[in-house]
Formats: C-alpha cells, structure tokens, sequence
C-alpha cells in the first residue's frame, strides 16, 4: 500500500522505516567502517542547510539556510507544518518563481516579514562547489559522504 | 538600459553641479550629518573617515560612479545604502559628492566615495519597512580576511574528530567554511555567538540548549506567521518506550515537542499515533529516520544518549 504513494512522501514512510530497521545494522556497520576520507574543513553551524539544486547551474552561489537564526525567530511549526518546507535537504523544489509567488522563503522574505528577494547575496552566500546537505549533523558526520 | 539612465543622470548631474552645486552639497550634508557621520564621522567598522585624505586615496581612484554604486549596494563593512534603505540613489550621490568635497585639498573631486550610513539611524527609521533585514544588516561584522582559521592536520587524524576545540565553534559566517567569505554580503549577516550569547550551553549542536532557552523565555520564536499572540497548544504527555539491552528506557515527552512542532509535523507520517505501532531502532535514526528527522541534523544530536534514554530500568514499575 506504501509502495503505491508518490515517492517523495514515500521517503519516510513507514514501509523505508521498516526496510530501514531490517537492514540498518549492518548498513551502519558497512557505512562505519567506509574510511571517512571527504571530510571537508568547514566549521559550518549545527543545523546550517545547504541547498544547492539549481543555484550554481543558474550562476548563483548556493543558498545557505541558517536554521538557528531562524528558530530564534520562529518555531519549526511555521515553516514546516504551516509553509510546507519537508524535513530534507533538497526536498522542496525550491525556485525563485515559487519565492517571488509567496510561496517557501517568500512567505517571510517579501519585504513585509523579513527582507526581500532583491538581496540576492544574503542568502545566495555558499561557497561555490558546495553540495546541497545539512551541515554538522550525523549523516555527514559518521556515516560519510552519501549526500555528496 | 538601465546603464544609459545612470549615464544620462550622471552627465546631467555633472552639468548641474555647476550652478547647483551649494544646493546639493546641502542635501548631502545634511544626510551626511543624519545618517553617514555615525560610521564615516568616527571612523568604526573601518569606514572611511570624512576629511581623512589616507582614507580616502584609493577610493577616490575608482571614481564617484563606482563609490557611489559601492555606496548603494554596500561594501566591505558597509550595508547597502549604509542601512538607511529610504535613502534615493540620488542622495546616496548627493552624499557622496559631499563627502569627496570634504578632503584636504580637492575639493573639486570629481570621483566618489564610499558612503555609508548609520545602521543605527537605519534601525530606528526603517524599522517598519524591514525589520528583520535591518537587524540582520545592521549587524557588525568581524573584519573578513583579517584571520583565517590557522590550518589543521588531516582531520581524520587528529584527536576525536568529531569534537571541535573551542576555538572553532560558533564561527562567524565569513569563518565557517560554506559561506564565500568573497561574497561582501557574507559579512553582513550575523554571527552565531552574539545570537548565542544570552543562552543556556549544551555540549552539542549548536553548543547552545534550545528546550532551555525557550522555557526561560530568552527566545520567543513566533508560532504564527502573522500573528504574534498565537501560543502553541502544548501536550504535557510522557511515552515511555521500553527498550531492549541494557540502556535505560526511552521517555518521549511530548511537552517539549508540541512546544515546536504541529502534531502534523511527525503523525503520522513519521510515526503512527498508536501505541506498539512504530518499530524504532537507532539504526535508522542515525540514517536520519523516524527520530533521526530532526536529532541529528536540528535537533540535539545523537551523541546526548541520555536526555532519551533517560528511565533507569531498575526503578520504578514502567507504566
């Protein structure tokens, strides 16, 4: 029955949960044991998102989404459950049309709430070359490089 | 298009200059000493100083153009328009002319200058208009080149990798690594340890406890886009997972969570809202599944066992 929803909410779904479950320890192990060779240097903050899909194939500089400046200001309800932003790196289909709509960032950055899309280098701020990924947390710490 | 205009504004500025000038250099003066002198008066975040001709040497060889262009989307230390965003471009210029006029000595300077604004000023002005741009503009930044973070061995070979020395955590943007510390804007936004300041510690993560900060009320994070009275509907109600091995039991309390989140956010895509339901192993949290979606990537990260695994088996009948 799971198998049959669309798979980008199929991504957590209890069907992978499962799959997850029967099959995680010895991913872990295999993916423990892979030499933690790509290691970038970057200091970057907890939580800090990096979303890469099209920016740098449009000539932009990533995004970097700074999740504590923002939870300073908003609880995780806002975006997530009110504005519809997925718990993923990448997961959004996030573009610059749907923004200036109102539509993810743009709910907030339209001048009103927060300041506006013409700022472009606020949040197009990445260092070239960076991977859409989230910073600092487990995945890319101990299981290596599978978002790179 | 826009280029000819700028010419077209520049030519005739020029020209006016001539008779117009005492009128202009007015306006500029006057936004000079509103807005500008709180930077360009006393010298902070490294701005140009007016009059000061050695600060004025190598700027003064790009031309007024580009000054003032550098002027009107910021430079450096400088945001754009100085922070005072209701500024035209023509004042932005206005200043500009001004503030060459003031050097020792050239007061014919036909080039321009940098300017800048008070982000002060910007602040109490343009509150209204932008709040949160102008908080995050306004914001001074640590000086971007002047210190690299001195090289490291191999990171797989140094001492516990995964714990990073003092020293290294909280860096400002133009010090982390994923930002491009090139990027002038980069240094515009804020650094993670004035934002940290007042909070309570933890020992991961953002190295800062958020659950903490929240329930003293150092923060006050919205839980409605718009309206700002709008209190979440909290859920004081303890799960307790019994587990199995030797680790203390699990208490998910949903008091923190609701504190949050929507229940929508977890139930029931996540997890099924039904006792026994819900098959959860630290496999897959640490493949970031089930509670793995947010501890581990937001949320207090993996490595702080015991804020879950927090019911001794040894005490106390299990529900």
């Amino acid at each position: 029955m799971y198998e049959s929803l669309p798979t980008i909410t199929a991504t957590r779904t209890d069907a992978t949960v499962r799959t997850a479950n029967r099959r995680g320890s010895a991913w872990l192990l295999a993916m423990l044991l892979i030499p933690a060779i790509f290691f970038s240097a970057a200091n970057a903050e907890y939580g800090d998102v990096v979303i890469n899909e099209v920016s740098e194939e449009a000539g932009m500089r990533p995004v970097v989404f700074p999740h504590w400046f923002h939870r300073i200001r908003f609880r995780c309800k806002v975006c997530h459950a009110d504005l519809g932003f997925k718990f993923e790196a990448g997961g959004n289909d996030i573009t610059m049309l749907k923004i200036i709509d109102g539509e993810y960032c743009g709910a907030c950055h339209n001048g009103n709430i927060a300041w506006s899309v013409e700022n472009c280098n606020l949040c197009h701020s990445g260092k070239p070359g960076t991977k859409t990924q989230v910073h600092e947390s487990t995945l890319q710490k101990l299981v290596s490089p599978v978002k790179r | 298009m826009r280029s000819t205009q700028l010419s077209i504004s520049c030519l005739s500025l020029t020209l006016l200059l001539a008779w117009a000038a005492p009128a202009l250099a007015e306006s500029g003066a006057e936004t000079y000493r509103t807005k500008c002198i709180q930077c360009h008066g006393t010298g902070v975040l490294n701005a140009p100083k007016l009059g000061v001709a050695a600060d004025w040497v190598e700027r003064t060889k790009k031309g007024k153009a580009v000054l003032t262009r550098n002027a009107i989307n910021g430079i450096n230390q400088m945001p754009p328009k100085g922070g005072s965003l209701q500024l035209s471009g023509a004042e932005i210029e206005a200043v500009v002319v001004y503030m060459l006029a003031q050097l020792p000595g050239d007061g014919a300077a036909a080039k321009a200058k940098p300017v800048s604004t008070a982000a002060k000023t910007a602040k109490a002005d343009s509150a209204a208009a932008a709040p949160k741009r102008v908080a995050e503009v306004a914001k001074p930044k640590p000086k971007p080149s002047a210190k690299k973070p001195k090289p490291r061995g191999k990171p797989v070979n140094t001492f516990n990798r995964l714990m990073r020395p003092p020293s290294q955590r909280n860096l400002p943007p133009t010090r982390d690594g994923i930002h491009d510390a090139s990027s002038v804007e980069t240094a515009a936004l804020q650094h993670p340890k004035e934002a940290f300041g007042p909070m309570p510690k933890s020992n991961s993560g953002n190295r800062v406890d958020w659950v903490a900060a929240l329930s003293k009320g150092i923060i006050d994070p919205r839980f409605d886009l718009e309206d700002d009275t709008k209190k979440p509907i909290v859920l004081d109600l303890n799960i307790v997972r019994e587990v199995k091995g030797s680790m203390p039991d699990v208490v998910y309390p949903h008091k923190q969570h609701t504190e949050w989140l929507d229940c929508s956010n977890c139930h029931p895509s996540i997890f099924i809202p039904k006792k026994g339901a819900n098959n959860i192993s630290m496999a897959s949290i640490l493949l970031g599944q089930q509670c793995g979606v947010c501890h581990g990537r937001v949320a207090f990260p993996v490595s702080e066992c015991r804020k879950c695994h927090s019911k001794n088996k040894s005490k106390v009948a299990k529900k």
